[in-house]
């Protein structure tokens, strides 16, 4: 492709089940103009509606730079990211974030209601919306709290429920858990996997938790240490609804086991500095 | 030879409530106690003679100028006299400032254009340019609110455009993942996240303008707190210099602690009371 700066071009399409939601197309991203830096290269991925996708890989993967490209907020140097949305959210794509994401001037409802504010929602309408969410993810009772008062998990909450509160037909996360401490990474997960299994809305998942990627996600997709490529795309055999005792079957384990010897290279090869061959 | 090394409660575990609260009145109690004593040593040794009375009159003194100086309204008129030179100057400085440092902060462009420039002027001390503004705009309030304004312009821009550059990337990204517009990212992000770098700028400026409006009322007019401090020396009077100073002191005490309040009063968000 000659021109870099491919277009992320959202298009509606027919809402079959089954049908893309998210693609993309050849993907490359290169960072600085001299001895450039190639995060990403070469990558295909389809994501289908309705489909709870993890990309799991070594740090500096490239992971979170595609899902920042799913949201609109980088653009690839070559290839492109498609989103197709039919319109029944009130956004295509909403985010959650590892940190910075909430802001801290605004109070917990305030944050919540942050997403509707931007799209224009009536406000009778965003206040309904926003006490719902508020309940489902119990903040109700922290409302009028602002986020430097409140725990981690708490704050990770209020990122989780404003961006449900959008009602996106796509959401995407990046590491959200990832700075929680062991027990509550659990209780938050156990709450996306109740949240997620009441609407199967199309999620992508970013993490660097192999056990994480497969108590939640349909599938898993392993991208390699920069620059990153997609190494393995495998399906989770485990049925639904799973719950924390899903990680006790033998299908959970043997799937860490696969995923881990397919990794385990990878890390070593960023752990040594290597550059890849 | 054995020994066991017992570790147990003391009062200050039994009840904590109760230590908590002694320990706080008695730092509340040495707050007020250490001037105090200081006053009432400096009282004793002006009034024994062991410091000369002249340079350094005892605080009842100053206490008794003070009220001979309000009694004939020359105290009051002073005062009235600074104040209004800082109001103005602070309140026109600071806006200008605050509005020079987010433009600056927010665009590059400007910051490129700008920022050399407005960094040369910022290091020429202000009080150099007395002479100039007298020699443009003549004898009178304009020179005087014009150096205060510009005294405390250049920290409050200085302030609030690193406030501004400062602003973690994230909060943006995270707004224009939800599709906010450049209107939405200002009220939503950019203001609020400025604002507590703004209260910063304006406590410092506010000290600023104080310091720079006494220095001026040194050289030039013929009223205000620092004319009344300088005009004492050439009579060789210490007690209405002394009363100046406390009164400077005062005023600067007054102006920081209502700007802290207001900050407090605005931005609840970011007092440290409502951090963990």
């Amino acid at each position: 492709m000659s021109t870099p700066g491919a277009t992320l071009s959202p298009t509606t399409d027919p809402a079959a089940t089954g049908a893309a939601a998210i693609e993309v197309r050849g993907v490359a991203k290169r960072y600085g103009t001299r001895d450039a830096v190639i995060a990403l290269d070469g990558v295909d991925l389809t994501v289908r509606q309705g489909e709870f996708v993890c990309l799991v890989g070594p740090s500096g993967c490239g992971k979170s730079t595609l899902l920042r490209m799913m949201a609109g907020l980088h653009r690839p140097s070559e290839g492109e990211v498609l989103v197709h949305h039919d319109g029944t959210g009130r956004t295509p794509t909403a985010m959650v974030f590892q940190d910075y994401g909430i802001f801290p001037w605004k109070s917990v409802r305030a944050n919540v209601r942050f997403g509707l504010d931007v799209a224009g929602v009536p406000r009778a309408e965003a206040t309904r919306t926003v006490d719902s969410w508020l309940t489902r993810l119990g903040l109700a009772d922290f409302a009028d709290a602002y986020p430097a008062t409140l725990s981690g998990g708490m704050r990770q909450r209020v990122s989780i429920a404003r961006a449900l509160a959008v009602e996106p037909e796509v959401l995407l996360l990046d590491e959200p858990f990832a700075a929680l401490d062991a027990q509550l990474r659990t209780v938050l997960q156990e709450e996306l996997l109740a949240l997620w299994q009441a609407d199967r809305r199309t999620v992508v998942f970013v993490t660097h938790s192999l056990e994480e990627a497969i108590l939640l996600g349909d599938r898993v997709v392993v991208m390699s240490a920069r620059p990153g490529r997609i190494l393995a795309d495998l399906p989770v055999p485990l049925p639904r609804p799973r719950s924390a005792e899903t990680r006790g079957e033998p299908a959970f384990a043997a799937l860490e086991q696969q995923l881990w010897s397919l990794l385990r290279d990878e890390v070593s090869r960023t752990f040594d500095g290597g550059s890849p061959a | 030879m054995s020994a066991t090394l017992t570790v147990r409660p003391t009062a200050a575990e039994i009840d904590p409530v109760r230590t908590a609260r002694r320990r706080r009145r008695l730092e509340r109690a040495l707050a007020v106690l250490t001037p105090l004593l200081v006053l009432v040593a400096w009282e004793i040794a002006a009034r024994t003679g062991a410091i000369p009375v002249r340079f350094f009159p005892a605080p009842t003194m100053i206490v008794s100028t003070a009220g001979d100086m309000i009694r004939s309204g020359v105290l009051l008129d002073d005062l009235g006299a600074t104040l209004r030179r800082v109001v103005v100057g602070f309140v026109a400085g600071s806006a200008a400032g605050a509005a020079a440092g987010l433009a600056l902060g927010l665009s590059g462009l400007a910051r490129a254009a700008f920022d050399p420039f407005l960094s040369a002027l910022y290091s020429v001390p202000k009080l150099a340019l007395l002479p100039l503004l007298l020699l443009i705009f003549g004898l009178g309030e304009t020179p005087l609110v014009l150096l205060v304004a510009l005294s405390v312009f250049f920290p409050t821009w200085i302030t609030c455009m690193a406030g501004v550059t400062a602003i973690p990337e994230g909060y943006r990204e995270a707004a224009r993942a939800f599709g906010a517009s450049r209107w939405d990212m200002f009220r939503h992000v950019l203001w609020p996240a400025f604002l507590p770098q703004l209260f910063v700028a304006l406590r410092l400026s506010v000290g600023v303008a104080i310091l720079v409006i006494v220095g001026a009322e040194f050289v030039q007019g013929s009223s205000g707190v620092g004319f009344r401090i300088w005009h004492s020396w050439s009579l060789f009077q210490a007690r209405p210099m002394y009363v100046g100073i406390c009164v400077i002191a005062l005023l600067g005490l007054l102006c920081t602690t209502l700007v802290t309040a207001l900050g407090r009063r605005l931005l609840p968000w970011a007092q440290p009371a409502n951090r963990r």
